[in-house]
C-alpha cells in the first residue's frame, strides 16, 4: 500500500467518512441501524453514491465463497409465491405454468429435437413415430408436491410413445435418479425406465401397457438407485406425479 | 467454521446471468429455475448472518420477492448474477439484524484465521482471478484488519459490536477497518 496516512488510528476513526468510505462501510455492513438507513436513502437518491456501493459490493463478493449453502425447507417457495400474489400451489388454469398451449409449444420444440435425434440415430430400429401431429394429444403435467411442474408428458397413443420433457432442476443430492412409472387406475406402478432431469426423453410404452395411456391413469416420478428400482417396484419417494387427462 | 470444500458462489455463471435477464421479462418459469438453482446459497448467507432459521427463512422469502421486482436492474456487465443475488440476500439479512433490539445478539468471537477455500481447476477462470485477487489483497492486510473485515462481512457486525467483542475503543476499530478497506481498494485497483 502506498497511501500512508500520518494521522493516528483514533483520529482516522473519528472523522466522518467520505462518500467512498461510507459506501464501503455500507457494503461491508458495519454501520448501525441509523447510519445504514441514511446510506440506503442516499443509494436511492444519489446515483454516483449507488455506483460506489455497487463497486464495493463487487469487491467484497468473493467472500461469499466462504459461506456453505444450506437447502431451505419446502414451505419457503410457496411462501414466496404467496407474497408475490401468486397462488401458493398452482391452480388448474389461468397462468403460464399450466397453460397447455405453452407446454404444447415447449413439447413441440422438444419433439422436433427428439425426432431429429431419432433420424440421426440410424442404429436404433424403428424409433417411435412421434410426429408433430402427436403434439395435439394430451399433455400431462407431472408436478412436485408444491404444485410446480417437474415434467411434461405428451402421450401419443397411436404409436405408444410418451415424450417426457423435464423442467430443468438440480440432480438429487443423494445421487438417486428419476424413474418414470405408469400407474393404471387401481393397479400397481409399472416402470417405464430411468429418465433425467435435464433432457427430453421419448419413451416407448410396452404393448401390454398401452391400454393404460388413458385418462384415469397416473404418471409418476420416483427417486431410485442408479440403474433404477431393482425389483421393478418403486423404492424411493414419489417426487412428482400427474394424472393423465383426456385430450 | 465450515468454510472449506465449497463450490464458488461468486463465479461468473453466464447461464445464471441469462436466467436473471429472463426473470426481468416476467418469466415465472425462469424465476422458478432461479430459485431452484440459487436458494441454498442464499439461504446459507441468511443463516450465517442471522443464526436463526425462522428469521432466515423469512428473509430468504423477502429476498426472492425483491429479486423478482428488481431483476430488471441486474446488469450482467457490472456483476455476476450470483454475486448480485447474494448481495441482495445479505443486505436483507443485515437489515433484519439491525431491526433486532440492540445487544440481542450473543457476542461471538472475531474470526481469527482466514479459511483457505483452496483452488480447483473447474472454477471459472474470471471468478478465480477475482477471488484470488481479493484473497491476495486480504493477505496483505495485517491480521487485525483482516479478521475484523471478515467478521463484519460474515456476521454483519457493527463497529460497536466489533469493539465490544475485542475490547478495543470504538475509534480504533473504525480506524482499523477503514484503513483496511482503503488498503484493499488500492490493492484491488493495481
Amino acid at each position: 500500500m502506498n497511501t500512508p496516512d500520518p494521522t493516528s488510528d483514533d483520529e482516522f476513526g473519528s472523522e466522518p467518512p467520505g462518500p467512498d468510505l461510507e459506501a464501503a462501510e455500507y457494503a461491508l455492513g458495519v454501520q448501525d441501524a441509523a447510519q445504514r438507513r441514511r446510506s440506503q436513502t442516499r443509494i436511492e437518491t444519489d446515483p454516483a453514491f449507488a455506483a460506489r456501493v455497487a463497486a464495493w459490493e463487487g469487491r467484497l463478493a468473493g467472500l461469499f465463497d466462504g459461506i456453505a449453502p444450506v437447502a431451505p425447507p419446502q414451505h419457503v417457495w410457496p411462501g414466496i409465491r404467496r407474497r408475490l400474489g401468486w397462488p401458493a400451489v398452482e391452480g388448474a388454469r389461468g397462468n403460464l405454468w399450466q397453460s397447455v398451449g405453452f407446454w404444447r409449444a415447449a413439447a413441440a420444440a422438444a419433439i422436433v429435437a427428439a425426432t431429429a435425434l431419432a433420424v440421426l440415430n440410424t442404429v436404433r430400429e424403428a424409433p417411435p413415430a412421434v410426429t408433430p401431429a402427436a403434439v395435439a394429444r394430451a399433455v400431462t403435467t407431472l408436478s412436485f408436491d408444491d404444485g410446480t411442474p417437474a415434467y411434461l408428458a405428451t402421450l401419443d397413443t397411436a404409436s405408444g410413445a410418451i415424450l417426457l420433457v423435464p423442467v430443468p432442476s438440480a440432480p438429487d443430492a443423494e445421487g438417486r435418479v428419476p424413474e418414470l412409472w405408469l400407474i393404471p387406475a387401481g393397479e400397481s406402478p409399472r416402470s417405464l425406465g430411468v429418465v433425467t432431469t435435464d433432457k427430453a426423453h421419448t419413451i416407448a410404452v410396452p404393448a401390454e401397457l398401452r391400454r393404460a395411456m388413458t385418462a384415469g391413469s397416473t404418471l409418476a416420478i420416483s427417486l431410485e438407485p442408479v440403474g433404477g428400482a431393482p425389483q421393478g417396484v418403486p423404492t424411493g419417494p414419489i417426487v412428482a406425479k400427474g394424472n393423465i387427462a383426456s385430450t | 467454521m465450515a468454510e472449506t470444500e465449497l463450490r464458488p458462489t461468486a463465479e461468473r455463471d453466464t447461464a445464471l446471468d441469462r436466467l436473471v435477464v429472463e426473470v426481468a421479462t416476467g418469466d415465472r418459469i425462469a424465476f422458478d429455475a432461479l430459485y431452484r438453482g440459487t436458494s441454498a446459497r442464499l439461504f446459507g448467507i441468511c443463516l450465517r448472518v442471522l443464526s436463526d432459521r425462522t428469521e432466515a427463512e423469512d428473509v430468504l422469502q423477502d429476498a426472492f420477492v425483491t429479486i423478482w421486482h428488481r431483476a430488471a436492474q441486474f446488469d450482467p456487465e457490472r456483476a455476476g448474477a450470483l454475486a448480485w443475488l447474494s448481495t441482495i440476500a445479505r443486505n436483507k439479512a443485515i437489515d433484519r439484524l439491525r431491526a433486532r433490539p440492540p445487544m440481542a445478539r450473543a457476542p461471538l468471537a472475531v474470526i481469527e484465521e482466514m479459511a483457505d477455500p483452496g483452488t480447483t481447476p473447474e472454477r471459472d477462470a474470471e471468478s478465480a482471478t477475482n477471488r484470488s485477487r481479493l484473497e491476495r489483497c486480504l493477505e496483505q492486510l495485517d491480521d487485525r484488519r483482516r479478521s475484523l473485515i471478515r467478521t463484519a462481512f460474515f456476521d454483519g457486525a457493527t463497529y460497536d459490536e466489533l469493539a465490544a467483542r475485542i475490547g478495543a475503543p470504538l475509534g480504533s476499530v473504525k480506524s482499523w477497518i477503514r484503513r483496511g478497506l482503503m488498503q484493499l481498494r488500492a490493492c484491488l485497483e493495481t
